[in-house]
């Protein structure tokens, strides 16, 4: 048994690999996480196993913003080589532009023979991530999976920034613009920001990751602005856990 | 002796003739433990929160440096915030004295800059040569520095763009600079082993480009994954690395006030020769260079990667997660 734990921004995602394949823990929320799994350190913390039933002894890699947490008793490895670690494991694919939308960043990978050749991560800028899709479904009173459905008629959004797009959207709400157009115009509004990490780069495949690759009028928009066919692995948002057992299962 | 304070380079020959002290108000900002209080106060002042964090932190520093009330402004061949910094210091009482750089690097455009700045400072040109050979002196040694770095691979990075930075005012006092330089060269000769410089040894081999980052540790957290940066690009720029007795010549040959284009040649130059397998280029947040990075990532045959910082002296999680995804992936290239 290996485990693979990816500590984002916004949420915590655990793989635990055995012989018959993978299972999935999660996601957490990442502070209430801290708060209940990880014993603070100096050195950088541990994780309570026997509190998430985790086999003591068994191997475990970490990636992610918080990685640092797990100090002890994890192995660290690069965010990014952990997501194509993944890809490999659960698409099968070798060669492929991948974009990862997290909690709070996003970045283009290009991929070639299963190594990463190429990278572009977005500017100091929150529009572009998770992040901005989740204070926009609190705006709009719609679970994410509800907005994510929602590509046609889009409203205009023009604001660049991820608070001010709020109140532009309430405002818009205001105006008596539908819920379902105004949610189009979210989606249409995060491609866009998508769009230039992805410029640099020509692929024929493109591998979305990340908890954002469940909006489906994500993918929908992508396909239409690139044409190129788009993989989703299952689950998306496990990428980086189940690269980190496969890296794991190296260091053995 | 007054001391003059320096927006970024310029000739501080005319400075030192003068007998006065040049203050390089980048290196003055940055080395004060309270950087971050003088960038709040400079937003108190009502400086826009998205803007240069470089400017805001040089009007703090030029209020608050004792016995500086005079500024040389580079208005050409930097940006056009420095015009609206050396407005608003007029504002506030300091002299600000303008020097540009022409754009076509013309030489009787800059001599003719370089004359009116020796009027204005009540000097002339023998004695500004005569301190000119003088800190090329001192310069040699900082280019030893420099070539030790990427040729036999015994100073650090950090090393490196501390002593090259700080060649652009010399700390206001070219001796005791001189003694510094000796010192540090002295003690890198007893350093055992270093890099080979041939990229055989596992280390990542980085170049630095664009302006000196406001967050120095980059420089130490690279080294603990491995890396080292051996070239900073603008760093070396600032200790004149020339061949030249002409002080014209030398300030035309210096590139960073320059076309990028300019820029270019030099940083393909130092590229090929130092042997490096990637890029960083540093854009500080909202300023016109990022439009320049498109440029170079285009131009260079190496992959590059651009950090952006803002105000923050520290690096955040962002860029580290950014930096280590770097190393990995220039290291996974050479494996292969």
């Amino acid at each position: 048994m290996v485990y693979g734990v990816d500590l984002g921004s916004r949420c915590v995602k655990i793989a635990a690999e055995d012989r018959v394949g993978f299972e999935f823990m999660g996601p957490f929320d990442t502070a209430g996480f801290y708060r209940r799994y990880i014993e603070p350190d100096t050195e950088g913390g541990k994780l309570r196993r026997d509190e998430l039933d985790l086999e003591s002894e068994a191997r475990m890699a970490a990636t992610g913003y918080g990685r640092a947490r797990l100090g002890r008793g994890a192995v660290m490895v690069p965010e990014l080589e952990a997501i194509i670690e993944g890809v490999k494991a659960l698409t099968g694919l070798s060669d492929a532009l991948i974009l990862d939308v997290g909690g709070q960043d996003s970045k283009a990978l290009l991929m070639r023979k299963g190594r990463m050749e190429d990278f572009a991560a977005n500017d100091r800028c929150a529009a572009s991530s998770g992040r901005f899709l989740e204070n926009m479904s609190t705006a709009l009173g719609m679970n994410l999976e509800e907005m994510g459905r929602y590509w046609e008629n889009p409203v205009e959004l023009s604001s660049t920034c991820a608070i001010f797009g709020e109140t532009e959207l309430v405002g818009l709400m205001g105006e008596g613009h539908k819920l379902q157009d105004l949610a189009a115009g979210v989606n249409h509004a995060i491609v866009r920001r998508l769009l230039p990490l992805l410029s640099r780069f020509q692929a024929d495949i493109l591998i979305l990751t990340g908890g954002v690759a469940h909006n489906q009028a994500l993918r929908r928009l992508l396909v239409e602005a690139r044409s190129v066919q788009v993989v989703v692995p299952d689950p998306p948002d496990f990428v980086a856990a189940v690269g980190c057992c496969r890296l794991a299962r190296g260091l053995e | 002796m007054a001391k003059v304070g320096i927006t970024t380079t310029v000739p501080i020959e005319v400075i030192y003739a003068a007998g006065h002290i040049p203050v390089d108000l980048n290196n003055a900002f940055i080395s004060r433990s309270d950087h971050q209080r003088l960038v709040e106060e400079a937003e108190l002042a009502g400086f826009p929160r998205n803007f240069c964090a470089w400017i805001k932190g040089i009007y703090g520093t030029v209020l608050e440096t004792e016995d500086l009330d005079t500024v040389i402004a580079v208005t050409q061949g930097d940006c056009s915030n420095t015009h609206a910094l050396m407005e608003i210091l007029q504002m506030k009482g300091i002299e600000v004295i303008p020097f540009a750089y022409p754009y076509e690097r013309d030489y009787d455009m800059l001599r003719m800059q370089m004359h009116k700045l020796m009027q204005r400072m009540e000097t002339e040109w023998g004695s500004v040569s005569e301190t000119m050979d003088r800190l090329d002196a001192i310069r040699a040694k900082a280019h030893e520095i420099d070539e030790i770095t990427w040729r036999d691979g015994l100073v650090r990075g950090y090393e490196n763009h501390l002593y090259l930075v700080s060649c652009s005012d010399m700390e206001g006092d070219p001796e005791a600079f001189e003694d510094k330089l000796e010192g540090f060269l002295e003690e890198v000769r007893t350093r055992d082993g270093g890099s080979r410089g041939d990229g055989q040894d596992g280390l990542v081999r980085l170049g630095y480009v664009g302006v000196p980052p406001i967050a120095p540790e980059i420089y130490d957290y690279l080294e603990s994954m491995g890396a080292r940066v051996v070239y900073n690009e603008t760093q070396r720029q600032f200790s004149l690395p020339f061949d030249t007795r002409d002080l014209v010549e030398k300030y035309l040959l210096y590139s960073y006030p320059y076309s990028i284009f300019y820029r270019l040649t030099d940083i393909e130059r130092e590229l090929k020769k130092r042997k490096l397998d990637g890029v960083l280029h540093y854009v500080q947040s909202f300023c016109f260079r990022q439009v320049e990075d498109m440029i170079l990532r285009q131009s260079l045959s190496l992959p590059v990667l651009t950090v952006e910082l803002d105000h923050s002296t520290r690096l955040d999680a962002r860029t580290r997660m950014r930096l280590e995804n770097f190393v990995s992936m220039l290291r996974g290239k050479g494996e292969a």
